[in-house]
């Protein structure tokens, strides 16, 4: 067991904590329109889909959190040295650093996207780009303790939120959501895939782990978190089964935005637009937290100071989104984004478990022989 | 510290940008409250819309224009360059369809709207009877602003449950449900007023026939869109038993006030397809003629009985009338759909299957009180 990360214990962060860094990190951009995408496979049965998916991250963040308890205090990075060695570790650390390079990079351009479509068209996406890595930029400097504080913050002021789908429920049909599992296996794995994209976000596990005082809560607190997300994806897929009709979801491109677009108050005539602008406080741990990760990798890496580090991933960040202009580019993105994000949170944890198992053993039967030596 | 004031002033400076996005200044603006669209004469699609001018020196005042074009975008492009104020959708309340643009298709009309960010999904949708430039630009004695009256006419009426209500989405919605029609409020200008006449029933998205605005309440009960509101039905010489009261006239006039009222729907037999529709009313005793004897509990146990039958009867006409112009309008076809296992429902399937489908249509109503002289 190499390199375990020392940590002092005014760095650490209590285990609770985790709750709000995991809900914080799944819920970004995807909510914004994963109706559509997931309702094309698997029709009104898709918030079937959306639970299958959520069982998927549980599963999943069993395996995580089952993996960092073998190494003690340390995270995917030194994990990933340890087991497969220099190299190849090396090699599948910068593969993990450029994910969460992309994750970064899809957020960002989403939202600034949907500041352009909703709210202002002629914006350029230059300004807004700086604008947004420059907020970034000053909560990384703060250190993990500022950026786990902007996720606690953007859960808590955003709670009201959800209270605010029961609006649309008055125009909901029941009978939408009938007959129940009409969709056959295949289409509803296949919604539960496309909630790939949407889902992500609680891989940050494999990074934050060594900085939790009390580890042995971490498990308690990530499942509540991913259970919490779950709730919030399922409720607002059966609002939206019932507001929306078949047709009529396939072509919204922003069901949620939308859904919110029917609401007005006295003192608010157009609530969407309150809810475009108020989005950036929930993209922002998303935005700060993978950074990090991209950040602690990168020291595994190569000697780099963090504002080194910062200035030079938000270049290459800006530069990004001025090459990427069109709707169909941000698809592309997306799509491959879902895909490699597939792969890299849903199905190599499990293979890594399984590595890390082996590995254990190996080792323990070495050390016995080389007692019995 | 030195850091931090770094990024203090480096936060502060994108906030002098503000001004540089494009601003809004309601002096400036032409509010479109309302706008029409009918066939054009010589281009595809006329635009007729009514716009509030802000001024905060004088009163401000409305301006009624109609352009020609091929898409509404280039209305809105030829109506700008007949104001000296900028035209924003923001502020549309009402989208008003000709009867005979309604007739040919108004799938595109909805789409666009639906589309535009700008434009809310709450705006009225109804469909104009006679000339829409007459009906817009008319000079009315007691209408000053057309665009806001024509709003808080449907806005009212359909508070008031007397007029079904057809929002962008709930059209938008009904028009990508495969079991379901469209339908729209009719409005027609007498005289020196506007009126609502009548309700358009749709078929895909073509209007093919419309029903009498007293046929509102039955429309509403059967598609469970009706919770309380005023109601006057007249019943015939054959809803009438003979010992409800001496020398029975020929028609009994009655109106009442629902209090309460739930609809039952189920398929039971999805092969012809076979409906069985309840409906439960409660409710009280507005006006009658003649005078019947509402303390007497066998009076009011005939009585209650007589209106049933009645309001079954006219249920089933009405859904008769809506099958023979083959538009579902109630929504069976969702019942259908919901209830049937593997039916992949299209529009098209449904309308083959619409034509012979049977409804079993039973009444109960409920008499709770009259008024508080008997």
């Amino acid at each position: 067991m190499i390199n375990p990360i020392k940590i002092s214990p005014k760095e650490m962060i209590n285990a609770y904590l985790l709750f709000f860094v995991i809900h914080s990190m799944q819920i970004g951009v995807g909510i914004h329109g994963f109706q559509r995408i997931v309702y094309q496979d698997a029709r009104h049965d898709a918030w079937i889909s959306v639970l299958l998916a959520g069982l998927a991250t549980h599963i999943v963040a069993f395996c995580m959190i089952k993996t960092l308890e073998v190494y003690g205090s340390n995270d995917l990075y030194g994990i990933q040295q340890d087991v497969y060695g220099k190299w190849i570790g090396n090699f599948l650390n910068a593969i993990y650093i450029l994910y969460c390079f992309v994750a970064f990079f899809a957020v960002l351009r989403n939202y600034i996207e949907v500041i352009q479509a909703w709210i202002f068209p002629g914006i350029s996406t230059w300004f807004l780009s700086i604008t947004l890595l420059l907020i970034v930029i000053y909560a990384f400097t703060g250190g993990l303790r500022v950026m786990v504080g902007v996720s606690f913050f953007s859960v808590v002021f955003a709670l009201w939120i959800l209270p605010i789908i029961i609006f649309p429920i008055k125009y909901g049909t029941v009978e939408s959501l009938f007959p129940m599992l009409e969709a056959n296996i295949s289409s509803l794995l296949k919604g539960a895939h496309s909630m790939t994209f949407t889902i992500i976000g609680f891989e940050i596990l494999n990074v934050i782990y060594p900085y939790i005082k009390d580890k042995k809560n971490a498990s308690k607190y990530t499942h509540l978190a991913l259970l919490a997300t779950t709730f919030v994806y399922v409720s607002l897929m059966l609002v939206s089964i019932s507001y929306y009709s078949e047709g009529n979801l396939l072509k919204t491109i922003w069901a949620t935005l939308t859904l919110f677009s029917f609401i007005s108050f006295p003192f608010i005539e157009r609530f969407e637009f309150v809810a475009v602008v108020f989005w950036m406080l929930i993209i922002l741990p998303n935005l700060c937290l993978y950074l990090w990760a991209a950040y602690r990798g990168t020291t595994r890496l190569v000697k780099v100071s963090g504002t080194k580090f910062v200035w030079i991933f938000s270049l290459f960040i800006f530069i990004g989104t001025l090459l990427v202009q069109t709707r169909i580019q941000i698809n592309t993105i997306n799509n491959q984004l879902g895909k490699m994000a597939f792969y890299i949170v849903f199905v190599y944890p499990i293979f890594l478990y399984m590595m890390t198992i082996l590995k254990k053993k190996l080792t323990s039967q070495k050390e016995q022989k080389d007692e019995e030596l | 510290m030195k850091n931090f004031r770094f990024f203090l002033i480096l936060l502060f400076l994108p906030s002098m940008l503000v001004g540089c996005v494009e601003t809004n200044i309601l002096d400036k603006l032409g509010l479109v409250t309302l706008v029409g669209y009918d066939v054009g004469t010589e281009e595809k699609m006329a635009t007729t819309s009514a716009i509030r001018e802000v001024n905060p020196e004088f009163q401000s005042n409305v301006e009624v224009i109609t352009t020609e074009n091929e898409t509404s975008k280039g209305n809105r492009m030829k109506t700008n360059r007949k104001l000296s104020k900028k035209v924003v959708v923001g502020q549309m309340r009402v989208i008003l369809f000709g009867e005979e643009l309604a007739k040919d298709d108004i799938q595109h009309y909805i789409d666009a709207h639906l589309e535009n960010e700008s434009v809310s999904n709450s705006v009225y949708l109804a469909v104009v009877e006679g000339e829409m430039t007459e009906l817009l630009e008319y000079e009315y004695k007691n209408i000053d602003d057309i665009g806001q009256h024509i709003y808080r006419l449907l806005e009212q009426n359909i508070k008031q449950e007397n007029m079904i209500s057809a929002t962008l989405h709930e059209t938008g919605h009904d028009l990508y449900t495969a079991g379901e029609d469209i339908f729209m409020p009719i409005i027609k200008k007498e005289e020196e007023v506007v009126e609502l006449s009548g309700i358009a029933l749709f078929k895909n998205s073509k209007m093919v026939s419309k029903i009498p605005p007293e046929d509102t309440f039955y429309v509403k009960l059967i598609a469970e869109r009706f919770k309380t509101g005023t109601f006057e039905t007249i019943l015939q010489k054959e809803d009438i038993p003979d010992n409800l009261m001496k020398n029975t006239p020929n028609e009994i006039p009655i109106a009442f006030d629902t209090i309460h009222s739930k609809r039952e729907l189920k398929l039971v037999n999805p092969n012809t397809p076979e409906f069985d529709l309840k409906v439960k009313i409660k409710s009280r005793i507005t006006e009658i003629y003649p005078d019947v004897n509402l303390g007497d509990p066998k009076t009011v146990a005939i009585l209650q009985k007589a209106i049933s039958k009645n309001l079954s009867r006219e249920i089933s006409r009405v859904i008769a009338y809506s099958q023979s112009v083959d538009s579902d309008i109630f929504a069976f076809g969702e019942k259908f759909r919901s209830s049937v296992r593997g039916s992949n429902l299209t529009k098209e399937k449904w309308h083959e299957l619409y034509k012979d489908m049977k409804v079993n249509v039973e009444v109960d109503f409920v008499i709770l009180r009259s008024g508080v002289f008997e």
